[in-house]
């Protein structure tokens, strides 16, 4: 017997994974660009330390597959070791005191589904602070959209 | 597969270990929803994880991972499937003979027309090949009623498929 089977989008697992972390609201935007442009773009270290505010660059230090060690600097200093998975259309990264994580999906009828959520972790934990979760993603949204805009 | 150790560590707060067990999962829980949601499958799938996720703390045993995600596959993938209100009465005499040409099409044709819980019946025993005592508990019934209704689940779709 061919058992219809289910393949979910990276926007529908990504919604599971933030399920299970305390506070890790998710903030969605569809974008009218093709998702290789859209996953193109965030396959860029440079993008990503740009798009979120409190980056300043972002270096990697270690790739095996999708799995990478990045070191990020904060626009006030501070330094983490971010570890975890980066793929196209994919983010899940983490260090002792910062989550953040990123996904896309092509939308049915046109454009590109974004999803993201991230900021200070609890530490040790599977848990971000409930503070202003939702504006930053927004804001690092807006940031995206302009750079897609060029 | 995934490690237990890998598992232990989502469960202790490592946020990167918990999209490993992501990973793993994904598959399987979209194997377990497709045929018992159908049309509302991916929904099906999307909650069941959310609810293993949410969960996953409770787990006790990291080698039992996927027999308990299993248990909530099928839990989510008929409360998702009844309130779809997608499913109709069983007609099994309608259901193809097992030579038909168009059987893989047929498949689908025929779990269409099953409840929700006869479908998940089914994948318990022929997809994943538990025993009946392992489907009942899954399914959360009483052993007796279990039994015959996973029984007459069975004979009646074999039946009608043979004929």
């Amino acid at each position: 017997m061919n058992w219809p089977q289910v393949e979910l989008t990276d926007v529908e697992r990504f919604r599971a994974l933030a399920a299970g972390v305390p506070g890790a609201a998710v903030t969605e935007r569809v974008l009218p660009y093709e998702p290789g442009q859209v996953k193109a773009m965030l396959a860029d270290l440079d993008v990503f330390a740009e798009i979120h505010a409190d980056l300043e660059s972002a270096t990697l230090l270690e790739r095996d597959g999708d799995r990478v060690v990045v070191r990020a600097k904060g626009a006030r200093g501070q330094r983490a070791r971010l570890e975890g998975q980066f793929r196209p259309g994919w983010c899940w990264l983490q260090s002792r005191f910062v989550i953040i994580g990123t996904a896309v999906a092509a939308e049915p009828g046109g454009g590109t589904r974004v999803a993201l959520t991230g900021g200070i972790r609890v530490p040790g934990r599977a848990a971000i602070v409930p503070i202003r979760v939702r504006q930053e993603s927004a804001k690092t949204l807006d940031r995206l959209q302009r750079l897609l805009e060029g | 597969m995934i490690e237990a150790a890998r598992v232990r560590a989502a469960q202790r707060g490592d946020s990167v270990a918990m999209n490993d067990v992501l990973d793993a999962l994904t598959p399987y829980v979209g194997k377990i929803c497709g045929p018992i949601a159908l049309a509302d499958g991916p929904d099906a799938a999307q909650e069941a994880l959310i609810a293993i996720f949410r969960g996953l703390h409770s787990l006790q045993e990291p080698a039992a991972l996927f027999g308990w995600a299993r248990a909530i596959a099928v839990r989510e993938a008929v409360r998702v499937a009844r309130r779809g209100q997608r499913q109709q009465p069983a007609e099994l005499a309608d259901v193809p003979a097992a030579d038909d040409p168009q059987l893989a099409i047929d498949v689908q044709d025929v779990l269409e027309r099953l409840s929700p819980e006869h479908r998940a019946v089914l994948v318990l025993r022929d997809l994943e090949g538990l025993d009946e005592q392992a489907a009942a508990a899954v399914l959360d019934v009483p052993p007796g009623t279990a039994k015959s209704r996973l029984h007459r689940a069975r004979v009646s779709f074999r039946k009608a498929w043979r004929s």
